[in-house]
């Protein structure tokens, strides 16, 4: 099994039950399912060919994995593949948000549930956090770039700064600053 | 619905790295701008998106189906979701072409402490719906805290700060 080159859905229908069961199964993050179906069950795709697809989605605005299925989608069938990957990917998740928000709405004014949802919003909010810390591993031994993530978390959380006004400054310091091989 | 529709269509184009670069900005407008929302009802619709399986860009649709109902929600997450869809599938073509270029990884490494700095505001719009609180500070630094340092999946995470919600608040 090893041996056999990943290969390529061959049917709209195996690309959208493919994305169907990474949305289906995506608890606690898409990423893992995501990779887990395409390059280990299905093998559409060869390893180090998603790292790199996703390197690309990671930079391209939007959320990453419905990137992925847009990118990918394409690279097989054309547009309709992105558009049949992408609705593949966010069918069943969508029905489940909905779902979940209409029960909660009914036990809302429930004082413990609402603290209990509180509570996991704010561990979400760390969970952030956490992931930022993890991205600024590169930054250790950098101070420009620490001190350009110090000051845009100042802007933007303590200062309620729109990010349409910090975005441009901060990409124009942080380009400078690559530039010079600093950050 | 148009307001949601034509603001998050700008912000898809900003969301380089995805729902947490934005979440400040989202919150500053449905919360702080709009008033669409309080910030405790803002965390609370973000912990069900997180708690639902699937990509957490559907927070967008459940901003969108608190302001404006269901067919809000599919306008905002298509808002959401449809700008940065176009340009990836219009990069996507040419993606090998640029893979060496040397601007793409000057780029690359400007955007780190850019994305870092949005992500931890994210975080921290989020963490503070009731104002700068120690329980809140205790949960999302347990939580932040419990990624950064073990392998645990972020699920069992989440259960513990809903378990702490329940006993703090």
């Amino acid at each position: 099994m090893e041996n056999v080159p990943p290969a390529p859905p061959k049917s709209l229908l195996e690309l959208y039950l493919g994305f169907l069961s990474i949305g289906a199964r995506s608890f606690g993050g898409v990423l893992p399912w995501a990779h887990r179906v395409m390059v280990e069950e299905r093998r559409w795709i060869a390893p180090a060919d998603f790292a790199e697809v996703l390197a690309l989605c990671q930079f391209l605005p939007g959320p990453n994995v419905g990137n992925v299925s847009i990118v990918l989608g394409r690279r097989w069938f054309g547009p309709v593949g992105s558009l049949v990957a992408f609705t593949g990917l966010m069918a069943l998740p969508l029905i489940w948000v909905f779902a979940l928000a209409l029960l909660y709405a009914d036990f809302s004014s429930n004082p413990a549930v609402r603290a209990v949802v509180t509570g996991v919003g704010i561990a979400g909010g760390g969970l952030f956090i956490g992931t930022a810390f993890k991205l600024a591993r590169p930054l250790a031994r950098k101070p420009w770039g620490i001190a350009l993530a110090l000051g845009c978390f100042g802007v933007i959380a303590l200062g309620r700064v729109s990010l349409f006004a910090v975005l441009p400054v901060a990409a124009v310091l942080g380009w400078f600053a690559a530039r010079k091989g600093v950050i | 619905m148009l307001q949601i529709a034509g603001y998050f269509a700008m912000l898809s184009l900003v969301s380089v790295g995805g729902i947490p670069s934005v979440m400040p900005e989202m919150q500053r407008l449905v919360v702080d701008v709009q008033g669409w929302m309080s910030a405790a009802e803002y965390t609370q619709i973000f912990a069900i998106a997180q708690a639902a399986p699937g990509p957490n860009v559907l927070v967008t649709a459940l901003i969108g189906w608190k302001v404006a109902g269901v067919a809000g929600g599919f306008v905002a997450l298509g808002a959401f979701c449809g700008p940065a869809a176009a340009l990836s599938y219009w990069v996507g073509g040419y993606w090998d072409r640029m893979r060496d270029a040397a601007w793409r990884k000057v780029l690359q490494r400007a955007l780190v402490p850019i994305s870092v700095g949005f992500i931890v505001s994210g975080g921290y719009v989020l963490a503070t719906p009731l104002g700068v609180a120690w329980q809140s500070a205790l949960i999302a630094g347990v939580s932040a805290a419990a990624l950064y340092a073990t392998r645990v999946n972020p699920l069992w995470i989440l259960a513990g700060g809903g378990l702490l919600g329940f006993l703090l608040f």
